[in-house]
């Protein structure tokens, strides 16, 4: 087990630094935050560009500043904004509880709508109820997450004035994020739900403890459920990167100012620093929730981790 | 019955959700303005940024030695009257008495000094607000209410500039003893308001000030939301989250102007939009091509459909307000036909290929980049259309003149001069001016800025508008208007063609 951990931990230290590698470079090449920061509207000469060059360190050689990026991981210091100076750890600190109570909220409330719904559809499958629940599934699938939260909006703020537009000023501004993200979650976790299950529900120690006239309510919970959540656990993992993906789009349509917002203004004004340090502890939350995945699946099913 | 389980599990998360939404909407607090701006600047010093979402902020905040009224008067700020001394080389200021910062440091001669010297020195090289100013050599306080601004070049607009961002007055003592992140984050001026809470990337509080020298705000209080989809913007302005909405897209004017409690104002604005030619290189070298490039396009047209008529054609770079605009100066008319013949005249062939460049992300343009590319189609010119991001645009694009032979532009003229747009686009070796190399052209946008004699100015400013205009340097499109909507229970707002609001006697319901 420990060269096991030591060997997923090396994995993980190699996907950061080729994620930072990568993204480092990549954004250096695209264009300059120093005109950004002189504005639309200035004269603005090439000398004053160069002072602000070796102001901000941009006239060092891009192995220096990369390496003096990877320095500030270890030390726990991910520099200072372009645009203002602030400390991008403390902007960091303030985005990623939001997008992280987001992310999770939205994954609980979809296992809340798609586990109940995916074992109807698969103890009733063929009957009406399952092709509704299908079919739905299908629209909630082929929706793009910011059209659905567009709609939202209009009816629950606009029309209906129950709930914020954007923001989160208060906890009620949560419910319609999470709704959008957990409606399109949903849509893929029914069917994943709904196929595990049938699957678990053919085998023969399901048949054998039916046989045995244990209550079909302790026959699905107790011992087909657990059995469905592997493949579920593992799509989660691969999901949770395809979600913080989607809360960046999601963000920006709520104006949440989670890490997704973060990202996108970063990467608009050339911040070097804030989208390094975005992109370096989204690349470790992903790399930590599959980490989390793979221990979780030794809980849920013990012959994984004894093998 | 085996269903019942699941059912109550699905009860339990629908009620589970419902306390959440039977609570009120926050928004709308007594005495309370909450305003919905673009972009967070993520600094509240003065020198340290120069976007108008700063300047819409700092105006509440800060106040200059001058100050300018939405109807674009310069009136007195900080000084209370100014005296042009020694041939125009010496401006001396005489100071209001008894003014106070919000940290109840004493306003008076060596702040100016301080604002100044920290302006031109290396901090102000920091940022790009310095630039603006170099006119000014040095400044010398003559006594505890009365200081000089000695120049070292002529700067007929800089009475004008100190009504700018750079120009506020900033606190001496409160920035040497806290340093200047901490004063990024925590601004300290004479404004009307005073700071008490920044939420980077949420919202940016501020609250009364009840000593102001102008009196008293009528607001207890005005918060700044930082909103950057325009549709967003819109959203919280229906459901009551906002009162203000600085960005409101003109597909969305008709729905906001429809409901009741809100109202859209459509005024007369800095901003001119254009497409920019390449007159260095291709077909668009030739300024009969050029021109004929402009007559091919019907401008009216564009504003009516696209703009839906928030805004009007223009025939210079400028906006009706801008100072140096000659209503005389007429838009080239429409007319197709003309511009066929002066194309076949000028030996381009039907067929020809020019490159459009654009923001992909600018919605409004996409469609008028749309447009014009099928009018150049009718006099047989073929447009390619070719967007890019933003910051690729500005900083690679056009510094480094690799844009299309069309290129669009955009120009806000924060001035109100046509001084400050003429000289950063027409005048050669200008970062912003990739292609124009005209040494008639340099002579007259310099002797505009020696001389203070305002007609004299006037005449040579209109002078340079019928120059690139008979030059045709680019297709002037349209002045947009300011657009922006309001929630009707915000009262005394007076119409600011630059948003550029302060809330001194605006009251909420």
């Amino acid at each position: 087990m420990p060269v096991y951990i030591l060997k997923r931990l090396f994995q993980a230290l190699f996907v950061i630094v080729a994620v930072t590698l990568i993204v480092s470079f990549a954004i250096r090449l695209s264009g300059d935050p120093t005109s950004m920061l002189m504005g639309a509207g200035g004269a603005i000469s090439e000398t004053d560009l160069q002072n602000i060059r070796t102001g901000l360190g941009l006239d060092q050689p891009f192995h220096t500043q990369y390496l003096h990026f990877l320095e500030g991981i270890v030390t726990g210091d991910f520099g200072k904004s372009f645009f203002g100076g602030g400390s991008v750890w403390n902007l960091i600190a303030q985005a990623l509880p939001a997008t992280l109570l987001l992310g999770f909220l939205s994954l609980f409330v979809s296992f809340l709508i798609s586990v109940p719904l995916g074992i109807h559809a698969a103890v009733r499958a063929g009957s009406f109820s399952d092709q509704i629940i299908r079919i739905l599934s299908l629209v909630g699938l082929s929706f793009p997450n910011f059209w659905l939260a567009i709609m939202l909006v209009l009816i629950f703020s606009i029309k209906l004035n129950m709930l914020p537009a954007s923001g989160f000023l208060a906890y009620q501004g949560l419910v319609l994020p999470v709704v959008t993200l957990a409606l399109i979650l949903s849509a893929v976790n029914v069917r994943i739900v709904r196929s595990a299950m049938l699957d678990t529900l053919s085998t023969q120690y399901i048949l054998v403890s039916r046989a045995k006239g244990l209550k079909d309510r302790v026959v699905l919970y107790k011992h087909a459920l657990r059995n469905c959540m592997i493949p579920l656990l593992t799509f989660v993992g691969l999901q949770f990167g395809d979600l913080l993906g989607g809360v960046v789009i999601v963000e920006r349509v709520f104006n949440w100012p989670g890490m997704g917002s973060l990202a996108f203004d970063a990467i608009s004004s050339r911040d070097y620093p804030v989208l390094q340090g975005v992109i370096t502890v989204m690349a470790l939350l992903i790399v930590i929730t599959n980490l989390l995945i793979d221990v979780a699946y030794g809980i849920i099913d013990p012959r994984i981790g004894r093998s | 019955m085996k269903t019942w389980k699941y059912r109550g599990l699905l009860l339990a998360a629908a009620l589970s959700a419902l306390p959440l939404a039977m609570t009120a909407n926050l928004a709308h607090a007594a005495g309370t303005l909450t305003v919905a701006l673009e972009r967070d600047d993520s600094t509240w010093d003065p020198i340290d940024t120069f976007t108008l979402t700063w300047g819409r902020i700092g105006s509440n905040i800060y106040d200059g030695l001058v100050q300018r009224t939405p109807d674009l008067k310069l009136v007195p700020g900080l000084a209370t009257s100014w005296e042009f001394l020694d041939d125009s080389k010496r401006i001396r200021f005489h100071l209001r008495k008894g003014v106070k910062f919000h940290d109840g440091e004493d306003f008076n001669a060596a702040a100016v000094k301080y604002t100044f010297d920290r302006l031109l020195g290396p901090e102000g090289a920091k940022g790009p607000q310095q630039a603006n100013y170099t006119s000014i050599g040095s400044v010398n306080v003559v006594d505890d209410f009365t200081v000089d601004l000695v120049l070292k070049s002529p700067d007929p607009v800089l009475i004008t500039k100190l009504a700018g961002y750079g120009g506020m007055i900033v606190p001496p003592k409160y920035i040497e003893e806290k340093g200047d992140t901490y004063f990024n984050l925590h601004p300290v001026g004479t404004g009307p308001f005073k700071f008490v809470d920044y939420k980077p990337k949420v919202s940016l509080t501020l609250e009364a000030n009840p000593d102001y020298w102008g009196g008293a705000p009528k607001l207890s209080g005005l918060v700044y939301r930082f909103i950057p989809e325009a549709a967003t913007q819109v959203s919280e302005l229906q459901s009551g989250g906002v009162d203000i909405a600085t960005l409101v897209p003109i597909s969305l004017v008709k729905t906001v102007s429809d409901d009741p409690k809100l109202r859209v104002e459509s005024i007369t604005g800095p901003d001119v939009v254009m497409l920019r030619l390449n007159a260095a290189d291709g077909i668009t070298k030739d300024p009969a091509v050029r021109k004929a490039l402009i007559q091919a396009i019907d401008r009216d047209a564009i504003v009516e459909q696209i703009l839906q008529g928030n805004g009007k054609p223009i025939a210079s770079l400028q906006s009706s307000l801008s100072f140096g605009y000659d209503p005389d100066l007429k838009p080239l008319a429409f007319d197709p036909v003309a511009a066929k013949a002066a194309l076949a005249k000028a030996g381009v062939k039907p067929g020809a290929t020019v490159e459009l460049s654009y923001i992909g992300s600018d919605a409004t343009f996409r469609e008028v980049a749309q447009t014009v590319a099928a009018y150049l189609q009718g006099v047989g010119i073929n447009a390619s259309l070719k967007s890019y991001e933003t910051n690729v645009y500005y900083t690679d694009l056009i510094p480094h003149g690799k844009t299309g032979s069309l290129f669009q532009y955009q120009w806000g003229g924060w001035t109100f001069d046509f001084d400050n747009t003429a000289y950063l686009l027409y005048h050669s070796g200008q970062f912003w001016n990739p292609y124009i190399k005209d040494a008639k052209l340099d002579t007259m946008l310099e002797a505009q800025r020696a001389t203070y004699n305002v007609d004299e100015r006037k005449k040579i400013l209109n002078q340079i508008a019928d120059y690139t205009a008979e030059q045709a340097f680019e297709i002037p499109l349209y002045n947009s208007n300011t657009l922006y909507a309001l929630n009707k229970r915000v009262h005394n707002l007076a119409p600011t063609p630059d948003i550029r609001f302060r809330f001194v006697d605006t009251t909420v319901e």
